[in-house]
């Protein structure tokens, strides 16, 4: 394709710098100087504006070999199993090094152009399906799972001899309200992390002037040690589409977006081979099912790998081509959302509940949590565990009984040292704070939380300083610069975690983390700088003696 | 209460209670701007008001019942009966924090005033603070650029800290949208596009990225030249004489000799806005050729020096002659577009009444 060409197919569509970026990205297999000028005069975007914005997204090269140069997966999971040994070895390729790529129930993760090869050194990639979510042994009811594993489930023809698109045609029948009513009465809430009731927000787009108003799914799922979403819409695609166009109905939305991360590929083809099957039997498109004025486009629009537009702001400003830093809040995207205009932005996990809620019905789903607890929560479980993968539990289900009985424990001889809360932004619990149940009160008890719902664990072999410095390396890596606290503070707390260059005395390092955290905690512009102080905290916490020897070593 | 005392300028919508005084306050205002008017010291660092609120530095944070965490009052919209505190114990401490990383990126705290408007704006804060004790000490941000050939911008972004005053003065105020930013995180560098110098840039050397600078991380060359030079700097307001907006600008001068040039922020023509001219052309004033007394060419073709009387007589004389000989159409009055509008007037009038022909015009036209 020439530049007019590419120029001239995304126009006239929403959310097109990234697409465009991409489809340059993939014709010369990275972003030249010409292409930056080239884009910026088509869109009459600055060129040193531009230039910033591909400079932001460590996908993007910007010189060859560019895409098709191998890269490494080596978060925190993956340097368990010896990413770094795999990046090594594969050097000759100029492989570098990417954070988690959300393969963690998998082996070490390379993306190569389009495709991804999982492996346990450069012998053994090949490149596989996404691991199906495994049973749980106690045969507990699920609602995200419950017809994943079924055959054939990520076409339409299998999804809809499952129950699929059953809700929608229900749902049509009934007002908005009532659907909202539904949402409102099941309590699901964000399961992003954040936690907000997703009735309350979609009954807040309903009722926000503006339009159009845009549905968004965020599944840019950078946390590492989370990849639930991805088994998601790998393997239950239709479920996330039915469930957008549900809340298309609910809200009166006409536009959607699902803002895949970079490193998830084949589910961009997966992904697209749905919208295209449900746009032609009639589920998705213009006056959707007959419905005269029920109106829903849905589009998918690739990031280019930042952690930081998993957050909101930053997600929104990313899709609508600007810097992708976290907006200022208020207003909210419920009012002043994509192109500030009214918008839900729900996680995958989420939107992909819907369909079964309103098809099974509010209590059912409620009725699903244990104790007083709604509903159900997918936990990502990964690392030093028998039986990595995703499992979606009750909410108020034992960690223990996670770990032990649905994960297998640990591996034979070890016993488990830690595990992380929210991916890595939780920071670790230990001791006897395993015991905890997995809910937000129980989790937030011990000053950590659930978020994402990804938990990785480590064993007695482990060097916690260690991990503790990868974690904040990922998170300095990520921070997007604009915020003081979180540009220098995570940087900082890395460099004090890194046992190369400790000059300080045990006294000076805890007072210096402690002010740095508690800064982070404060001020910090988004989530991303509040959350990155828990892992020095929850270090210090549980590992007061290693910190020791760490300070120790180094001098 | 602390009433406003110019409620033309927008319409008052509540009031907000600051460290437990009363407050009203304007529609759209921010908690920075309610306590600026009333005096508080809050500091900033990535804030200047003629630029949008950007929220980055993260100085300016105050209390808010009901909230959790302190706020960044440069981005938060005052609203009815916000209880406000800007200074309190926590405050204090995350601020002085804040000072300490800052100042543990940088590697020159000592700037001198000559390098900009707002050069010291850091350093006034660490020792308001006494944040420069070499805490947090650790790897040091930003590339250096002090090779980029032009004669009036130094970039040391040694001592950047990445507060985009002067990506968004360039972008809001100037239009140019020359200077932006590349990477992320701790390897944020402010640069041009694909990090080229600045000529090659959309760059038009206005000066206002050095003049916002709190850092002196972008220096004006021309003036920091007089960083040795004895004296104290004194600043004198005078109006830029290259065109006839009328730009405010302070002089800076050294023992009597200008040095440089700051545009007055409070210049009601140009806010802190000056154009290449203004703030760089000013080496005429001390340039050993420039005429300091009127000349007169002698019959071999030489000048001399002369009194302005002397001179005005002999300008007066050539002026009649030539009408008496060749006609009142044969003099063709041509205003410098430098000229205010009043002088341009005068120059009309002198030319129409004094000599009656319509043969006028101005520079930037002839």
């Amino acid at each position: 394709m020439t530049d007019q060409e590419i120029f001239e197919h995304w126009k006239d569509k929403d959310a097109h710098l990234l697409p465009i970026l991409q489809a340059f990205h993939d014709r010369d297999e990275h972003i030249s100087e010409e292409a930056i000028k080239s884009i910026a005069e088509a869109l009459r975007i600055p060129v040193a504006e531009l230039f910033a914005t591909v400079t932001f997204y460590h996908h993007f090269s910007r010189s060859l070999p560019g895409k098709n140069a191998p890269r490494v997966c080596t978060g925190n999971v993956c340097c368990l199993n010896g990413g770094r040994e795999l990046l090594e070895s594969l050097k000759a390729e100029e492989a570098t090094a990417m954070p988690c790529a959300g393969r963690c129930d998998d082996m070490i993760p390379v993306i190569r152009g389009d495709k991804v090869y999982v492996g346990k050194d450069a012998g053994s990639l090949e490149n596989r399906a996404t691991p199906v979510p495994p049973r749980n042994p106690g045969k507990i009811e699920e609602c995200i799972f419950r017809h994943i594993r079924k055959e054939g489930r990520s076409q339409m023809e299998g999804y809809r001899g499952s129950g699929g698109y059953i809700a929608l045609e229900k749902v049509i029948t009934l007002s908005k309200k009532e659907l909202l009513d539904i949402v409102t009465d099941s309590k699901l809430a964000g399961r992003g992390g954040a936690g907000f009731p997703t009735g309350l927000k979609w009954k807040a787009v309903h009722e926000a002037t503006g339009s159009p108003k845009s549905i968004i799914c965020n599944a840019d799922e950078g946390e590492p040690g989370c990849f639930k979403d991805r088994a998601i819409m790998d393997h239950d695609p239709h479920a996330l589409i039915e469930g957008m166009t549900l809340a298309a109905y609910a809200t009166g939305a006409s536009r959607g977006f699902i803002y895949l991360r970079y490193e998830y590929p084949e589910t961009a083809v997966i992904l697209q081979r749905a919208i295209d099957e449900s746009l032609n039997a009639g589920f998705l498109g213009k006056n959707i099912l007959g419905k005269e004025g029920f109106h829903f486009d849905l589009q998918i629009r690739r990031g280019a790998g930042a952690y930081i537009c998993g957050e909101e702001g930053s997600l929104l400003n990313s899709l609508e081509g600007k810097h992708p830093f976290p907006r200022n809040k208020p207003p909210f995207p419920v009012t002043h959302g994509f192109e500030n205009l009214p918008t839900v932005v729900n996680n995958v996990e989420t939107l992909a509940s819907v369909a079964n809620i309103v098809r099974k019905g509010a209590r059912w789903y409620q009725s699903l949590g244990l104790g007083e607890h709604a509903g159900t929560k997918v936990i990502s479980l990964s690392g030093d565990i028998q039986r990595p993968g995703n499992y979606e539990v009750p909410f108020g289900f034992s960690l223990q009984s996670l770990l032990h009985e649905w994960g297998g424990g640990p591996h034979e001889g070890r016993s488990i040292q830690a595990v992380t809360m929210a991916g890595l932004s939780g920071g670790f619990l230990a001791a006897d704070d395993l015991n905890v149940t997995l809910d937000e009160a129980s989790i937030r008890s011990k000053g950590s939380f659930l978020g994402a719902g990804g938990i990785i664990v480590f064993d007695d072999s482990r060097d916690m300083v260690s991990i503790a410095h990868d974690a904040m390396e990922f998170f300095a890596h990520e921070s997007c610069g604009k915020c003081f606290p979180c540009r220098i503070g995570t940087q900082r707390l890395s460099e004090r975690l890194n046992s190369n260059n400790q000059q300080l005395g045990l006294e000076n390092w805890q007072e210096e983390i402690d002010d740095i955290g508690a800064v982070m905690k404060a001020t910090s512009a988004c989530g991303l700088g509040m959350a990155a102080p828990h892992i020095t905290e929850s270090l210090q916490r549980y590992f007061p003696e290693k910190i020791k020897t760490h300070l120790n070593h180094s001098n | 209460m602390i009433a406003l005392k110019d409620k033309s300028s927008g319409t008052v919508v509540g009031s907000v209670t600051i460290d437990g005084e009363l407050v009203e306050f304007h529609q759209g205002e921010t908690i920075y701007q309610v306590a600026e008017r009333c005096r508080r010291e809050v500091p900033t660092l990535c804030y200047d008001k003629r630029l949008e609120a950007f929220g980055a530095c993260r100085l300016c944070v105050v209390e808010v019942e009901g909230i959790r965490n302190p706020v960044a009052s440069c981005t938060t919209a005052a609203s009815e009966g916000m209880i406000i505190k800007t200074k309190t114990k926590a405050v204090d401490k995350y601020r002085k924090t804040l000072l300490e990383m800052v100042a543990s990126e940088n590697r020159n705290l000592d700037i001198d005033a000559l390098a900009g408007y707002a050069s010291q704006e850091l350093g006034t804060l660490l020792d308001r603070y006494k944040a420069n004790n070499g805490r947090f000490e650790g790897k040091q941000s930003g590339e250096s650029n002090e090779d980029d050939k032009n004669p009036f911008i130094l970039r040391d972004y040694d001592n950047c800290i990445s507060c985009y005053r002067c990506v968004r003065v360039c972008a809001e105020q100037e239009g140019d949208h020359a200077i932006n930013v590349m990477n992320r995180g701790f390897h944020t560098q402010i640069t041009t596009e694909f990090g080229n110098d600045l000529r090659d840039s959309q760059c038009t050397f206005c000066g206002q990225c050095v003049q916002t600078c709190p850092t002196g991380a972008l220096t004006d060359k021309k003036a920091i030249r007089a960083k040795d030079l004895p004296g104290d700097i004194s600043k004198t307001r005078s109006v830029c004489p290259y065109c006839g907006v009328g730009c405010a600008v302070d002089l800076l001068t050294k023992n009597d000799r200008v040095v440089g040039i700051q545009p007055a922020m409070d210049g009601p023509a140009n806010e802190g806005a000056l154009c290449i001219k203004g703030q760089y052309a000013f080496d005429f004033v001390h340039h050993p050729d420039r005429l300091t007394k009127p000349l007169i060419r002698q019959p071999d073709g030489n000048f001399r020096e002369a009194e302005w009387e002397e001179a005005l007589e002999a300008a007066a004389e050539g002026f009649t002659k030539v009408r008496e000989k060749y006609g009142r159409h044969a003099i063709y009055g041509i205003a410098s577009g430098r000229a205010p509008h009043e002088a341009a007037y005068m120059v009309q009038k002198f030319i129409r009444a004094g000599f009656g022909t319509n043969y006028i015009d101005n520079c930037s036209r002839s």
